[in-house]
């Protein structure tokens, strides 16, 4: 067998060779028995794929994609009415207020007020527990505040948002703008207010709960522009 | 507006179902599901294998349900359908960060491949000879032989040169011959 030729032999069985090439193995494959027969093998491959039935699944898959289209809104359907965005946009705004004061009296306090020594609390597997020995070191786990994954999830789903954002109705928009307003001040609080008290888990806890339901709003603004 | 007893006894079409489905119908999803299910599963079976087929066509669907508001007739629902499914497949592959390892021009998976000899059930012995294919080689093969796409479209769909195509599938087709007792 003569790879050169054969090399070409798919090419030439697709009509996608120049016009000198497909000559040149036309007059190849007149003097060569053995292209011949593999060029014979091919087409009978390229036969049979062409020919291949379609097999249904061994078993009914129906059910488990009900199950999960059932947990979703429809096509057309927007997962979340006026009123609950706005009752969101109420609660968010509610607490944010609240953890404002609180975050305004809690930073003027001591900072065994805000985390409990190792010894008071429950048991815990958690590496920082487990190394202290000592009563009077408060067990905080710091915040990083320079995330990149993080950051990076939110710079995607805000892009997500913004391209998706003719597809929501202004309502929607106005409200899911007003909420990430709300988040991020809280944020912003939360970071000055860590900024003066780093070692505070109070605020290191504010701060990633604040995160989170940013990403949360976010991925939950990002499907309602997709699936609208 | 109310069917009149004509209307209601006219045969349902699958555009009927298509713009049922998209307004939250689930009934005539399932009557979509089940019309082509059987092309959906014979894709991802003989792309990925049939231990990923079942759930990535259950993936498929509920895509497709999820995107049923985006369809405008401007092609068979059919053929809509299918290109969904074939970038789904496409993405789960990305998805484990595979795709280039399996799209290589490197010889050894050739190399390596087992050939086995040729069968009584000659359908089953194909079907079970495009497994045998080395996953970048068979998903060219696939798209190419049995669901009629061209080389600058599997180019397209999976980000490689047109040359890299017609080169996976001559190196398909040789081991398929191999397979066959070629």
């Amino acid at each position: 067998m003569h790879e050169e030729w054969t090399d070409k032999l798919s090419d030439y069985l697709d009509g996608e060779l120049e016009a000198a090439d497909q000559a040149a193995v036309e007059a190849h494959l007149r003097e060569c028995r053995d292209c011949s027969a593999v060029l014979n093998d091919l087409k009978r491959v390229v036969s049979r794929a062409q020919g291949l039935d379609v097999r249904p699944p061994a078993r009914d898959l129906w059910g488990g994609v009900s199950a999960r289209i059932d947990r979703m809104a429809s096509p057309r359907r927007i997962s979340f009415t006026l009123p609950q965005l706005a009752a969101a946009a109420v609660v968010l705004m509610a607490v944010s207020a609240t953890l404002a004061v609180t975050l305004l009296r809690r930073t003027e306090t001591p900072n065994t007020i805000v985390q409990a020594p190792a010894a008071a609390q429950a048991p815990s597997t958690s590496p920082a527990a487990t190394g202290s020995g000592t009563t009077d070191t408060p067990i905080v786990e710091r915040v990083s505040l320079a995330d990149a994954q993080y950051d990076a999830a939110v710079a995607d789903l805000e892009k997500a948002v913004k391209n998706g954002r003719g597809r929501l109705d202004k309502a929607t928009v106005d409200i899911v703008e007003h909420n990430l307003q709300i988040i991020d001040q809280a944020i912003a609080q939360a970071r000055d207010a860590l900024a003066a008290d780093p070692a505070n888990g109070y605020l290191s806890g504010h701060l990633v709960e604040a995160r989170r339901r940013k990403l949360d709003l976010l991925r939950r603004a990002a499907a309602l522009a997709e699936s609208d | 507006m109310a069917l009149t007893a004509g209307e209601a006894r006219l045969p349902r079409t699958v555009d009927d179902d298509v713009a049922r489905a998209a307004q939250g119908d689930a009934s005539a999803f399932e009557r979509l599901y089940r019309t082509h299910v059987a092309r959906i599963h014979s894709l991802t079976r003989r792309m990925l294998g049939p231990h990923e087929a079942d759930e990535v066509t259950q993936d498929v669907f509920v895509r497709t349900w999820q995107k049923l508001g985006q369809f405008r007739g401007d092609s068979a629902f059919g053929t809509w359908l299918h290109r969904l499914a074939v970038n789904v497949v496409i993405e789960r592959r990305r998805t484990f960060a595979i795709q280039r390892e399996r799209i290589s021009d490197d010889q050894t998976a050739l190399d390596l491949a087992t050939v086995g000899p040729a069968r009584a059930d000659l359908t089953l012995d194909f079907e079970a000879a495009i497994e045998q294919l080395p996953p970048g080689a068979r998903e060219i093969f696939v798209l190419h032989d049995i669901e009629g796409y061209k080389h600058r479209e599997i180019g397209s769909m999976l980000d490689i040169t047109t040359g890299t195509s017609k080169r996976q599938l001559h190196r398909a087709r040789m081991l398929m011959r191999k397979y066959l007792g070629g």
